[in-house]
Parts: C-alpha cells; sequence; structure tokens
C-alpha cells in the first residue's frame, strides 16, 4: 500500500523528478565510483530522518528486476543475449520473495523456481567459458566461484529461515545474489 | 449373528421383569457379556501408552525436531486398504471416495462394522507413516512421506474417516482396464485398439478415528509433516542445482587444439569448505608437476595441464565435500569400491545400478556430481539413466513450476578419460598429438586413481572418528 502510494506521489511529481534525476545521477554515481556505498548510506539517512517506515532490503530487492544499462552485455551473440535473459529471470524471481514469502506453500515454488534460474544461468556461463576464448579467463571463473558462493550462502540463509522466520535476513542475501549476478554480467561485459 | 443375540437378549429382558425370576438365559448371557466386557477393560488397561505430546492449539503445531528426530502415536481403527484405484481418483471428492469405500466394503474389502478388532496405532514421522495393530504390535504398512498424494478427512453419520491417497507398490503402476473401478467410468470411446487402458494407480489408506477434532489432528499433524519433508526437498533441490551448475565443466578436459597459450597459475588456491581432506594436497601436487613426457612446448603444456589439474580437482574437490555430509563412512567406502571396479572393466550399467541402490531415492541427486567421472563413450547410457530415475529433468517428488532444470546434449558431451586409457573428446577438434592425449589422459587417470585411494581412506578415518572418544 505504501510503495502504490509513493508511486502515484512520484508520478505526480514526475517532471521534477526527472529534471532532479538528471542533474543529481552524475553526482551520485561518481561519488559511488569513489566512495562505494555512499549511496546506500544517504538513502538510509534519508529514510531515517524523514521517520519512514520502509524496510530498506525489502525495496532494493524489489527493484532488483529493473533493467540496468550499465550490466548488460551489448554482444550479439546468442550465448551472451542468453546471459542477459537468464540474469535478468534470476534477478526477477527473487524479486518476488516480498511478495512470495509469506505463503508458505507458494514460497517453496518460487525456492524452486530461483533453483531453476540459478542452474540455468551457470548452465550459460559454462557454454559461454566452453565456446569461446577470453583472455582474462582467470577473473571470469572467479567471478563464477563468488555467484556460487553466495548461491550457497542464500540456500544456508533460507535453512534457517525456516527455523527462525526472519525474514530480512532473507531479503538480504538475495539482494547479494542479485549483486554477484550483476557482477557476473559486469564480468562478462569487459572481458569478453 | 448379531440379530440372533439381540433377540435373546430382549427375550431374558422380557422374562426378568417377572419380580424373582432371573432368566436362566439372561444370566448366563450377561455373564458372558460381563466377561467380554471386562476383558475388553483388561485388554484396555494392558495397552502400552501412546508416544505422544502436547500440541498447541489451535493447529495443533508441533515441534518440527519430534517429527525429525522421534515420532507421534495416534490411536485409529484400521479399516484396509484399497490397491489399484485409479490414479485420477479426486481426493477431495467426497462421493468419489464414498463410493470406492462403500463399494469395497459390500465386497468385504474394508471391515464393515468397526470394533476393537480393527484398534490399530498409527506412529508419524517425517520420514513414514507406520501402520500397527495396537494389541500385539504387528506392523500392518508402513508408507514412505514421499509416497503420500493426499490426505482426506471424510464425515459419514459417525464415521470420521480419514483417507489417504498412496503410490502404489512397485510392480503395481499403470494396469490395464481390468480394475473393476475404471470399467464404471471408461467410455467406449477411450478404449485402445488392444480393449485395454493403461493408467496410473493408486491405493487408498482407510482409517477411522472417534471424532472430527482427532480427524482434524491427525491431518494437521499429516499438513507439518509434508511442510517439514517438502521444505527440506526443496531446499534439496535448490543446492543440487547450484552444485550441478557449478561442478559443470567449464572446458573439455581432453586438450583441444584451439586453446589460448596464456599462463595460467596452476597454484591457485582452492575454495575449500573443510581443509581436512587428505587429498588436496595430492591434488594440488598433481597440478603442479608436469608430466615427464609430454612434446609440446611448456608454455602450453602448463596452461592446458595446469587448467586441468585445477579445474577437475575444483569439481572432484566439490564432490568430495558433499559426499562427506550426505554419506557416512561406511558408505563412502562403498562408493570407493564401485568406482574402482568401475574403472577395472564395470560395466556403466553395473555402476550406475549399484549408485543408485547405494544412494537411495533421497540422496539420487548425488549422481549428478559424478559427470565429471565418467568418460566420453559411457555419458550417453549415464544421462539417460538419470533422466529414468527422475534427477535429470528434476522429476521424482518436485519439479520447478516451468518443468525446467534439463540438461541439454551438449552439455552432456564433456570428455574425460577412464581407466582404460581412451581419451575422450567430443564434436570439437580433439588434439592431433596422440602424445599429449596420453599424458592428459594419463594425468587423468593418475587423478581418479588417487582420488579412490583418498576416498577409501576418508571412509575409514571417518570410522575412526566415531570410535575415538
Amino acid at each position: 500500500m505504501l510503495m502504490e502510494v509513493m508511486k502515484n506521489e512520484a508520478d505526480r511529481t514526475s517532471v521534477a523528478s526527472m529534471a532532479l534525476y538528471s542533474v543529481m545521477y552524475p553526482v551520485f554515481n561518481q561519488a559511488e565510483k569513489e566512495n562505494p556505498g555512499l549511496t546506500q548510506d544517504i538513502v538510509v539517512k534519508i529514510l531515517e530522518k524523514k521517520r519512514l517506515e520502509i524496510n530498506y532490503n525489502e525495496c532494493l530487492l524489489r527493484m532488483a528486476a529493473d533493467d540496468v544499462e550499465e550490466f548488460m552485455i551489448d554482444r550479439p551473440e546468442l550465448e551472451f543475449q542468453e546471459l542477459n535473459e537468464r540474469s535478468r529471470a534470476l534477478k526477477h524471481i527473487l524479486s518476488t520473495i516480498p511478495d512470495d514469502i509469506s505463503d508458505k506453500v507458494g514460497f517453496l515454488q518460487t525456492i524452486k523456481d530461483i533453483a531453476s534460474a540459478i542452474k540455468e544461468l551457470l548452465d550459460t556461463v559454462n557454454t559461454v567459458f566452453r565456446k569461446y576464448q577470453h583472455q582474462n579467463r582467470r577473473a571470469l571463473e572467479q567471478q563464477k566461484k563468488e555467484f556460487v558462493k553466495y548461491s550457497k550462502s542464500f540456500s544456508d540463509t533460507l535453512k534457517t529461515y525456516f527455523k527462525d522466520g526472519k525474514v530480512i535476513n532473507v531479503f538480504v542475501s538475495a539482494n547479494r545474489l542479485t549483486h554477484q549476478t550483476n557482477m557476473i554480467l559486469l564480468a562478462f561485459k569487459t572481458v569478453a | 449373528m448379531q440379530s440372533k443375540k439381540v433377540s435373546r437378549r430382549l427375550a431374558c429382558e422380557e422374562v426378568s421383569k417377572i419380580p424373582g425370576i432371573v432368566s436362566p438365559f439372561k444370566r448366563v448371557f450377561l455373564k458372558g457379556e460381563k466377561g467380554r466386557d471386562k476383558k475388553a477393560q483388561e485388554k484396555a488397561t494392558e495397552r502400552r501408552a501412546l508416544h505422544t505430546f502436547s500440541l498447541s492449539q489451535p493447529d495443533h503445531r508441533i515441534d518440527p525436531d519430534i517429527l525429525l528426530n522421534d515420532y507421534i502415536e495416534k490411536e485409529v481403527k484400521y479399516l484396509g486398504q484399497l490397491t489399484s484405484v485409479p490414479g485420477y481418483l479426486n481426493p477431495s471428492s467426497r462421493t468419489e471416495v464414498l463410493q470406492l469405500i462403500d463399494n469395497a466394503r459390500k465386497s468385504h474389502q474394508l471391515a464393515g462394522q468397526l470394533t476393537s478388532e480393527q484398534d490399530a496405532v498409527v506412529s508419524l514421522s517425517a520420514y513414514n507413516i507406520k501402520l500397527v495393530w495396537r494389541d500385539g504390535e504387528d506392523i500392518i504398512l508402513r508408507v514412505p512421506i514421499h509416497d503420500i498424494a493426499a490426505v482426506s478427512y471424510i464425515r459419514d453419520d459417525s464415521l470420521h474417516l480419514v483417507v489417504l491417497k498412496t503410490a502404489q507398490e512397485s510392480g503395481g503402476s499403470p494396469c490395464p482396464s481390468s480394475c473393476p473401478d475404471l470399467n464404471k467410468s471408461q467410455t467406449l470411446s477411450s478404449l485402445s485398439e488392444s480393449g485395454a487402458v493403461l493408467v496410473e494407480v493408486c491405493c487408498l489408506l482407510v482409517l477411522a478415528v472417534d471424532n472430527k477434532a482427532a480427524a482434524e489432528e491427525l491431518c494437521l499433524l499429516l499438513s507439518q509433516v509434508f511442510q517439514i519433508v517438502y521444505t527440506e526437498s526443496t531446499i534439496d533441490f535448490l543446492d543440487r542445482a547450484i552444485f550441478d551448475g557449478a561442478t559443470t565443466p567449464t572446458r573439455h578436459l581432453s586438450l583441444c587444439s584451439d586453446d589460448s597459450a596464456s599462463k595460467v597459475d596452476v597454484k591457485e588456491a582452492f575454495e575449500a569448505d573443510t581443509s581436512t581432506f587428505p587429498f588436496q594436497d595430492s591434488m594440488e601436487a598433481e597440478g603442479n608437476s608436469p608430466p615427464a613426457s609430454t612434446p609440446t612446448s611448456p608454455q602450453t603444456k602448463t596452461a592446458s595441464e595446469g587448467e586441468l589439474s585445477t579445474t577437475a580437482a575444483e569439481l572432484l574437490q566439490d564432490y568430495m565435500t558433499t559426499l562427506r555430509t550426505k554419506l557416512s563412512s561406511q558408505e563412502i567406502q562403498q562408493f570407493a569400491t564401485l568406482l574402482r571396479e568401475y574403472r577395472n572393466g564395470a560395466s556403466i550399467h553395473e555402476f550406475c545400478i549399484n549408485l543408485r541402490q547405494l544412494y537411495g531415492d533421497s540422496r539420487k541427486f548425488l549422481l549428478l556430481g559424478l559427470r565429471a567421472f565418467i568418460p566420453e563413450k559411457d555419458s550417453q547410457h549415464f544421462e539417460n539413466f538419470l533422466e529414468t530415475i527422475g534427477v535429470k529433468d528434476g522429476r521424482g517428488i518436485i519439479t520447478d513450476s516451468f518443468g525446467r532444470y534439463r540438461r541439454t546434449a551438449s552439455s552432456a558431451s564433456d570428455s574425460t578419460t577412464n581407466g582404460n586409457g581412451a581419451a575422450g573428446g567430443s564434436g570439437d577438434s580433439a588434439a592431433s598429438d596422440e602424445g599429449q592425449e596420453a599424458s592428459e589422459g594419463d594425468e587423468w587417470d593418475r587423478m581418479i586413481t588417487d582420488i579412490s585411494n583418498d576416498i577409501e581412506a576418508l571412509g575409514c578415518s571417518m570410522d575412526q572418528e566415531g570410535v575415538t572418544p
């Protein structure tokens, strides 16, 4: 409900927002590159100041499905396009966690879908490795390892969640996994 | 029989209304009745107490640990089990289920009158439902949880029935339309040319409980069991997917002629979950030492062997980690034995069957990680085997909502070498230098042999850990 209200509010002020966005985005982008985590700190402080009861991790996760151009691989080959597509699919499913987690049966189905999406993404990564030669293959393999590590961490978090019921940890872990998904895309984009 | 008893009783009661006269029949009859009542009471007091726990209301929640590490018992009446029931039976349809039960009771497949003879105990855990007779504790049947398709509660006047739809035991799946119930429901147009229609069949386990509360309690307990089991299965499915994607080789393990000649750091550190594996050091040593005779340029040789060792070592490292968490020490030793037998010439078919038996249903996903051990010539059989046991396509208990989780044929064609020294290779160009292939194959061979030995050693070391206080 709160999200709906905020969306409506944003739509009404969209013109002003767009102008502000155009000005501030490059500033934040540059600042973030030099001080990673700065943007998050600012946003969290603003939320605290305004005493807005918004779960930051939940919001971040819901936005995970949005396409981010800087992470999209622009190579035309089928395998790279598949990499884009499967990354998008995984992030989309992860973004539905906040809606599905309260429904026990439905959430199990979501987990199964996440499992399939992870598998498909890794399959595509493996296919790209096999088919294409990369100069900095080591960096790509390292990125794949990181992704696997965070996937395993996500699985462990789920096991803990089913015991203690703390959804926030699931959101945090899912956000980390979406970040790793983006890092895989970035790695293939810059190295390939 | 029962109506005669009633007539005699009534007759006795009539006579006994005359003051001062006690009917001899009544005396004998009532004495018999009292005796039977007394015996029933004695039996009830002789019966052991049930292994039960208090459940939180109103949803009868139980601590999951009890279902996982213990069990809970409830008293029921066992009416019987119907077999070869059409699988399309809707367990939510009161009419359908009662029709089957009524027919079964008429044909004496199920108990008609409920007496103490049907008294039974249902023992429930996260693994199975076990049914035993209340007196004597003889086992009636045992149903694994994953064989239960549905649980229904039907109230039929004073009867409170709990009906479990379960899988038919092996040997009873798709049956021809000789099933009487099937004949009633099938039309002529649905008959095949042979005159028979093959349908999936199931069983109905019919229980009765004392009242609605007891029925709801049993249903809710089963619901909690399903939740535990299917949550665990779902997480296992996730782990399998990650494991499979992570351990799929990213290159063909035979030397490819178009491989880059760039150097690879052969001393790459592993990301190991545990550092206690005895073989890890031997794996790193293998990866670092170049083979004795390799005619290719040192740079290419170092790159390819380093990459082979790194990739293969990672695959095997991951697999060992998983084995250690999923198998007992004895099972690890058995696995090592089977692997050695396969490498010494046993058929792939035998290897697969024996492994399937070793892992069982709950751990059959471990077969996925064996891809690295399977040479090219056997990979197709192996992939087909995975499909038949429902691992490859994610069948078994669960699949995802899109029926995904399939391996493509191309991704299964990664090559390995086996103990016979046959070099693997897919459609991609194979190395033209046989010496390179042989040394690569020998390298792989040696690693697999080392792994087999280390797996056995791991099993022995786990035994010792168990014994040492």
